[in-house]
Parts: structure tokens; sequence; C-alpha cells
């Protein structure tokens, strides 16, 4: 057996996948070849280093802002009365609400969101993932600084994922005038102080929300929003003494 | 293996003498009942989605923080939970679910870089800078230089090395989740292995080992 058979056996031998003979045979070579155990070596390491690298904790609000993401999606798809049965779904502590008598405060709110939201910009550029990821199933190898990419291919959700940005933007926007109007209606409850707080933080992520010129930051903007109108809105008292948890 | 008449220190008492260390655990016991689990966050209840989260949560992380990178890797794995959720009432158990939640999770993290772009990543060259660390801090200097040629290596390499090096799962696993034949994984893997060999050249011996 020569360099050029072993070598690309050494992956399953060192995985213990080659059984019997084929096992035995590679083994042989490695015996005798230093260049070919060099490589199987350094293969070891790699393997054993790559299996002993250490876990990573995902951020312990991860669970929070999936939550929350998940509560806009539904009150976005359910329609309007029971848009807010969904929300309470994901905020249990959301309290009743008096509906009447509070059209008037809710009219004053809705009329300070309008005056400062412009139409959804709605982003043009709907990515597509690049003709390598689509087009990726087993290229040759090509020079070393133009690898190939290599892998099945991933493009029956990608796909789908493509046009999700700006479809989740004219989501989140809404979903946050939704929640201002819910805000008008708890608003009566607040102290003077709370009232002012909720305006100014809720300015603030509006200003952010314009600054951001790109669909992501846009979206990360409009969910911080969001997190923000529903801790109010569920009298997070953090929330309305503070401007919220950023 | 032990009987072969090899010098002391050769390679073959080291890492290629014996088989592959043990497979990381699976995703522990709390998956004995993966559908009354399903049922139960179909019907919204919020005790068994909270579960399910926290029995997927490093995996799915730890997935997309490897192919994506550590600065988008929470945006990613929180986009794969909301799918989950939101795709649970067409989960038709054809796999198990943790195969549907890591082809999910590879997935996302894949199409989030085919969205990014390249304007992220660098080249090879990076690498080469980085100087040699002093023997005793070796283990740890290996491992961010892995993650450092992890980060640099083309993205469905990068997917196969996480899946069946990082962690831990069989070729059929990977098969499964990437929707490609057992073939193609094991000459996948081969490739980005070799690749990997390429990018750590001498970091990937000790001072003991070099030539
Ligand atoms: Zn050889």
């Amino acid at each position: 057996m020569t360099c050029d058979d072993v070598r690309p056996r050494l992956t399953a031998y060192l995985d213990g996948e080659l059984e019997g003979d084929r096992g035995t045979v590679v083994r042989g070579h490695l015996r005798t070849c230093a260049a070919c155990r060099q490589v199987a070596t350094d293969e070891a390491t790699l393997r054993d280093g790559m299996r002993a690298l250490p876990t990573v904790d995902p951020p312990a609000a991860m669970w929070a802002s999936i939550q929350a993401q998940l509560a806009i999606a539904e009150v976005e798809e359910s329609k309007r009365p029971s848009w807010r049965r969904a929300l309470s779904r994901w905020t249990p502590m959301l309290p009743r609400f008096a509906v009447g008598g509070l059209a008037a405060a809710a009219a004053v709110t809705v009329l300070w969101w309008r005056s400062h939201r412009e139409p959804v910009q709605i982003s043009q550029v709907v990515d597509h993932p690049s003709p390598e990821i689509q087009a990726s199933r087993d290229i040759p190898t090509a020079t070393p600084s133009s690898p190939p990419f290599g892998a099945p291919s991933f493009d029956d959700v990608t796909a789908d994922l493509a046009a999700e940005p700006a479809r989740t933007t004219a989501t989140y926007a809404e979903t946050a005038t939704e929640l201002v109007t819910l805000a008008a209606e708890v608003r009566p409850g607040w102290t003077d102080e709370q009232r002012a707080t909720f305006d100014a933080r809720v300015a603030e992520l509006r200003a952010a929300v314009d600054r951001a010129t790109d669909e992501r930051p846009r979206q990360r903007a409009w969910r911080a929003m969001i997190r923000y109108l529903q801790q109010a809105i569920v009298r997070d008292d953090v929330a309305l003494a503070s401007g919220g948890v950023h | 293996m032990n009987e072969l008449a090899e010098p002391i220190g050769s390679p073959l008492t080291g890492p290629l003498a014996g088989p592959l260390a043990e497979p990381r655990p699976r995703i522990a016991a709390a998956l004995t009942d993966d559908n009354e689990l399903i049922a139960a966050c179909r019907r919204g209840e919020a005790r068994a989605m909270e579960r399910l989260y926290h029995q997927y949560k490093r995996r799915v992380f730890g997935m997309a923080h490897r192919i994506v990178g550590a600065s988008d890797a929470e945006e990613v794995a929180q986009e794969v939970f909301v799918r989950i959720f939101r795709a649970l009432a067409n989960f038709r158990g054809d796999s198990a679910l943790s195969t549907w939640i890591y082809r999910l999770t590879v997935n996302a993290s894949l199409s989030h870089l085919a969205k990014r772009g390249r304007r992220h990543e660098v080249g090879d060259d990076g690498l080469t800078d980085l100087p040699a660390p002093p023997p005793a801090e070796r283990d740890s200097a290996l491992a961010s230089r892995i993650e450092a040629a992890l980060a640099v290596l083309p993205p469905g390499y990068r997917a196969i090395l996480v899946l069946h090096d990082v962690e831990g799962l069989s070729h059929e696993e990977c098969a499964a989740i990437l929707e490609c034949r057992v073939g193609t994984c094991k000459s996948q893997l081969h490739k980005a292995r070799a690749r990997m060999r390429d990018l750590l050249g001498d970091s990937l011996r000790g001072p003991g080992d070099a030539r």
C-alpha cells in the first residue's frame, strides 16, 4: 500500500471505522511511513482538540427574548381582538384591562405614535444564499485560496428564510403599534413620573429604530422597543422606573 | 493494539493507538418521550416549551456559535427556537426531534452566513501571524487556534466538523441533519479535517512531536 492509498483512509482509520484487514493494512503502513504517521498524529490531535472544545452557554436572557418573539408572531397571526388573548398567553401577569373609559388616553397615544411613524421601510434587497451554497454538492478540491464549499445543498430552508427579513420588520412595526395602544389603556394607572419615564424611553427606542440603516439592526431596535413595551404593559416597575432592561 | 513493537514516544502509542474517545453523551434522558413533549408544546404549554428549550439550548447555541461566530450566535439561535416552536405543528416525526432541530440550526446558520456575505471573513493569513504558544498553555492555545481555524473554513466544512467532531454526532446523524448520504458526510469530514490541518500546521504538534 502506498501513501496515496493510505491518506484518503486515514480519517476512517482514526475514527475506528476500518474493519479487519483494512485497518491492519493502514496500521502497517503507518509503522513504516513517518510522513503518513505525522499526518495521522496531526489529525488525531485535531480531532481530540475539537472534541475537547468547551461548550458555549447561551446568554441567560435568551429564553425571554424567544418568548417575546413568539409573542410577536402570535400577535401578528391572530386577528383582533384575539391578539390580546395571544399576548396574555406569553405574559401571564398581564392585568385585566378596564376597557371602558380609556378611549381618550388611547387616542392620544395613538396620535402621538402616528405622528412619529413613518412608512415601514421594506428592504428591496432580499438576499439569496450564495451560489456557492446552492451548488455545493461534492465540488472537487480547488486551489487552497478558493476552497470547495463541499456540503450538501441547503436551499430548502434558505429560500424560505431569504424572504423573511422584510416581512419580519413589518410585523415588528405592527406589533409595536398595537402594544403602544395597549400601553395607552394601562397608562392612567401610572404615576406622572412613570409616564414621563415611559415616554422618554419609547422616544429613545423609536429614535433607534429610525437610525437603523439596515434590516437586521432595525429589527433589533424593534425588538428592544417591543420588549420594553411588554415590560411596561405588565407593570414592570423596573421598566417604568428606569427605562427598562436594555 | 499495545502489542505493537513501537519505540516509546511513537505516535502509535499516543492518539493513534486506541479507538475513538467516548462520544459526548447524547441529549440526556429527558428525551424519553419526545412525542409527549411535542404535543404539550403544540398546545402552547409554557412549561413544556421551556423544557424543550433547556434541553436543546446548549447545542443549538453552540452549533450556531461555531458556524456563524460569537457576535451573531444569539440572533441565529433565537431565530431557530422561534422557528422550532412555530413549526412544531408541522413536525411529522419523520426524523428524530433532535435531528430536525439540528437541521434547522445548521440551515439557519448557513443561511445567515450567506446573507451576511463574506465581509466578515478573514483570510487564512490571519492565522500565520499568531505567535507560537508556550508549552504549558498548549491545550487552551490549541483550542483557541482550532476555533480561529474553524472560523475561516468554508461554512460547509465548518458544519460537518461542528456536528461530527465537536458535538460528537455519528455519521448517520450528520447525514440525516445535512440531508446527504453517509458516504458524502465521511468524505466531507476527511476534506474538512485536511483543511484544518493545513490551517493549523505546526500548532498541532507539541514541542516533542516536531520532526
Ligand atoms: Zn505513507
